[in-house]
């Protein structure tokens, strides 16, 4: 087990550091850079010109790279150059709304996804089975960005029932009881959004799992042995079942900070969705580059988690 | 974003968080841009689903009596978040402007033609020579910690910003047009040698050319308050606290708190210089372009910063607003690659032999296409024809009787026959007068859901005159990339379709000068060097001469070519009922402390 675990941690460290040049080779692939945006027949291009040197974007990839690894491995993003302020504040401060928001959304998810996954597997093909079923394809098939533009309609505007925009009232006092409050009321309507449609894909799979998994023979042998129908379930089917979900888990977690540049549009609800995409299309690369390697970092770790999970739960799968 | 001459220069139908990009560069303190309209607000609107900017009002129309305070929401129209660099000395986004505006405010104010005025914070006087001025910061104007504004504060701005180590974007040349600037941004002068503190209100500024464009925003009158900013090393006033969390300004209200990227909340600052505003106080959210309609209507904002004009038709009558309307300081325009850029020399190096080289073939390609039916097609009248590349935006340098090219095929393909363009080898398309086949590529922006379709009417419109022209379709760092924004001008675009946002000085020199790295057309002709220069020279102090500078100017374009303006634009505000004294555009004489609400709370939609 620890073996697996070491193994895994050391493959990770080439994985990320390929990834760091990865992204920085791309990145000085795109035309433009953060200076671009700046025509301005007033400002000297000399001035410009000496703003990029002063920024180092005239140097080579490679130097550039070092020069930024160097910082990283103190601790140092650098600098936003559209937000003027050091990259990992910037980073930290997003970070917040979107766990929050995710962490919502995944408790959310599993709190739908669970119960209707077991209940359309165990009455498969029953009226209500089929409900869920034609839920799940609905989900699938709904865009994200327009189901949620739908639900802030209905339920934000038309019925009032949550506020519309931002992720707290403005001119609360943070740290108070009532700012808590409010950050939860604003966090409710995006993650539901979110979690309704995401959750679908959960309680497929659930869903057939159970049907797969009762049909086995230890089933049999359980219900043989005279267990009542719900021990069966409880004890024996549901638990077989979770082994994927499970596995699952460890890459929700990188979703857990990557933000849906969608649903953070729509509920100006400012995360890290979009921040990376405006980072992009501003090429506000010191911003850029520390996100493509904290989601980096974060899927090689999810998977690392999912399949230390798996491992734990699953002793079939260990690894010898 | 302050007020240099040259603002916005929007790359435009394009995403919004694009936008914010582009406003980088500008500027424009007061967003909305004037015109002077009559007022007959109450007009009905509707035409067929066809509107036009003459049937809005800049100004709102006062319903009822106003409550004593009361506070409204304002909405950020923005996809992207405001970064949050709240000092006009340092912002460099659109967003960020938007917010500046309510609590901080340039010392000067100007008119409806956007000359500064004696009525704002400070007053100024002009020496003979016009190179020096002399400005008086009202008594009564103080930050809002209670300590004036003084001379100290407006010089301190200037060294700020002449420092090597400023990291903002406004060193330009308003400030090296300033005496002893260039020394000391180069460090071989302690002190900028045509500043001069007289006493604590009194500042005199020298500036080494007198130019009309010196009234009309070339002046920077954003102070710095140097009692907190003084002892700070240059470079980190921009990411400090007390620009970022409490920023500090001399406005009509202060800043109690800021939640970053989404929200702030102001209050009333009793001690404005104008007087205590009406009302208690401003709450500030950054609301999404696809929710601006629904805020609006359930009453979540009073008013905008921006309202996306292709939202208007299918909202038009909506019941708790009343749309204002002035003209944007912005004109869509294509232009000509006839040339690169020369580096070495900065300056452009014209080939008058380069496939666009031919005058008759630019004007018949801006005969063949009808861009009144563009705008009605597109934005239902809420973009027209644009006939000069000065908008109407300046009433006072726009030449209405300059006609521009009207649309005309005929004439287009008349021209093309004159000068030679015939289709020789039968295949529907022109050959060059040498007899060589003759295609075109033509390059534009994504963005928005119209910009494809628009620019395929223009292949299509100079199709059916004979020509042959490939579209392509790029991003916008790419696309100034490729026009040339580096002065590395891609030879294979020879036309373009951009726009610019004009500054409130109407100088147009920056843009179509010879030495201008951003004249992406790289024309050259002398005629248009000596109107330009005879437009901002000490002259044209006088405006009769200005005006008449600038009408041949504008028919100089009309008759060369280098780029033709397709479309001018309407700027569209909505502004919920209860709203009193608001008015965008500028010169209006409505200020925000005067803004006031008839009501609680904000009208709903029926």
């Amino acid at each position: 087990m620890w073996k697996l675990i070491l193994r895994r941690t050391l493959i990770t460290i080439p994985q990320i550091i390929l990834l760091s040049v990865l992204v920085f080779i791309l990145a000085q692939a795109m035309p433009g850079d953060a200076l671009t945006g700046l025509i301005d027949p007033n400002i000297d291009p000399a001035t410009i010109e000496a703003m990029r040197e002063r920024l180092g974007l005239n140097n080579p990839w490679y130097v550039q790279y070092i020069d930024w690894i160097k910082g990283v491995l103190q601790g140092d993003f650098g600098q936003s150059f559209r937000f003027k302020m050091p990259v990992s504040e910037l980073i930290g401060e997003r970070m917040i709304n979107t766990l929050w928001l995710s962490l919502a959304t995944l408790i959310l998810t599993y709190l739908i996804a669970i119960p209707l996954g077991i209940i359309s597997g165990r009455f498969n093909d029953t009226w209500l089975d089929r409900a869920i079923t034609g839920y799940t394809y609905i989900g699938f098939a709904a865009p994200l960005f327009i189901f949620a533009l739908v639900m802030l309609f209905v339920f934000g505007f038309q019925l009032g029932w949550f506020p519309t925009s931002g992720s707290v009232t403005p001119g609360t006092e943070p740290g108070t009881f009532a700012y808590f409050l409010s950050k939860l009321n604003h966090l409710l309507l995006p993650a539901l959004s979110m979690a309704l449609i995401t959750t679908v894909s959960t309680v497929q799979y659930l869903r057939s799992e159970i049907i797969d998994t009762k049909q086995k023979d230890f089933i049999v042998t359980a219900r043989a042995k005279g267990n009542s129908e719900t021990r069966v379930y409880n004890r024996h089917i549901l638990r077989n079942s979770l082994l994927p979900i499970a596995a699952f888990f460890g890459y929700e977690i990188t979703g857990l900070i990557g933000g849906t540049i969608f649903i953070e549009n729509i509920f100006g609800y400012p995360g890290m969705g979009e921040l990376f995409l405006s980072s992009i299309s501003l090429r506000d690369y010191s911003v850029m580059t520390a996100l493509v390697l904290l989601f980096g970092l974060a899927a090689i770790i999810g998977a690392l988690l999912s399949d230390i999970i798996l491992s734990l739960v699953d002793p079939r799968i260990r690894i010898k | 974003m302050a007020k240099n001459k040259w603002s916005r220069y929007l790359a435009l139908p394009m995403l919004s968080f694009v936008m914010v990009l582009a406003a980088c560069s500008g500027d424009d303190t007061s967003k909305e841009e004037g015109g002077k309209k009559e007022a007959d607000g109450g007009q009905d609107l509707k035409n067929g689903g066809m509107y036009s900017i003459e049937d809005f009002d800049n100004v709102k129309t006062n319903e009822g009596e106003a409550i004593d305070g009361g506070t409204v929401t304002f909405g950020l129209v923005s996809d992207t978040v405001f970064e949050g660099t709240l000092n006009w000395n340092f912002y460099s986004g659109a967003p960020d402007a938007e917010i500046l505006n309510w609590f901080d405010e340039g010392l000067l104010t100007w008119d409806e033609n956007y000359v500064y005025t004696n009525d704002g914070a400070a007053t100024y006087e002009v020496s003979e020579d016009g190179r020096t001025f002399t400005f008086k910061i009202g008594d009564n104007v103080n930050w809002h910690d209670g300590e004036p504004v003084t001379a100290e504060d407006w010089l301190f701005a200037h060294e700020v910003i002449g420092n090597p180590d400023y990291d903002g974007p406004r060193y330009n040349t308003d400030f090296t047009n300033i005496e002893g600037m260039e020394e000391y941004n180069s460090g071989k002068a302690d002190t900028i040698s045509g500043i001069e503190v007289i006493d604590e209100k009194t500042l005199s500024i020298t500036y080494i050319e007198s130019t009309p464009s010196l009234l009309t925003g070339s002046i920077w009158t954003y102070p710095l308050a140097k009692h907190i900013f003084g002892d700070m090393a240059v470079a980190d006033i921009s990411s400090s606290p007390e620009v970022r969390e409490k920023p500090i300004g001399f406005g009509p209200f202060k800043v109690d708190s800021i939640v970053p990227g989404e929200s702030v909340t102001l209050s009333k600052n009793e001690d404005y210089w104008r007087g205590e505003p009406k009302l208690d106080g401003v709450t500030i959210k950054v609301i999404s372009s696809s929710t601006v309609v629904q805020e609006l209507e359930t009453g979540g904002v009073d008013l905008v910063s921006d309202f996306p004009v292709d939202q208007f038709p299918d909202n038009a009558e909506m019941s708790n607003v009343e749309y204002l309307g002035t003209i944007d300081r912005a004109y869509t325009y294509i232009g000509f690659k006839q040339g690169t850029w020369d580096a070495e020399n900065n300056r452009v190096a014209y080939d008058p032999e380069s496939k666009m080289g031919d005058v008759e073939l630019r004007q018949a390609m801006w005969h063949a296409v009808d861009n009144a039916a563009v705008g009605e097609k597109f934005y239902n009248g809420l973009r027209w024809n644009a006939t000069t590349l000065i908008p109407p935006s300046h009433p006072e340098f726009h030449d209405e009787n300059n006609k521009g090219r009207e649309y005309d095929p005929e004439v287009a393909k008349q021209l093309l026959e004159e000068a030679g363009y015939v289709d020789t080898d039968d295949d529907g398309f022109r050959e060059d007068p040498e007899g060589n086949p003759l295609e075109i590529n033509f390059v534009s922006m994504t963005g928005g859901d119209t910009a494809e379709p628009l620019a395929q009417y223009y292949v299509q419109s100079w199709e059916a005159v004979g020509l042959n022209v490939n579209l392509e379709m790029v991003e916008f760092n790419s696309f100034y990339d490729r026009v040339g924004n580096g002065g590395e001008d891609d030879p294979s675009v020879d036309v373009y379709q951009a726009a610019w946002g004009v500054g409130i000085d109407v100088d147009p020199s920056g843009l179509y000068g010879a030495d201008t790295l951003y004249n992406f057309g790289r024309w050259e002709n002398e005629e248009n060097d000596r109107l330009l220069a005879e437009g901002r020279s000490e002259k044209a102090f006088d405006l009769a001469y200005r005006q008449e500078v600038y009408n041949e100017w504008q028919q100089l374009m009309v008759d060369e070519v280098p780029v033709f303006p397709t479309l001018y634009r309407a700027l569209l505000a909505p502004v919920n009922k209860r709203v009193m004294n608001y008015a965008i555009g500028d010169g209006t004489g409505v200020y925000l402390s005067d803004l006031a609400v008839n009501a609680e709370s904000a009208e709903v939609a029926e």
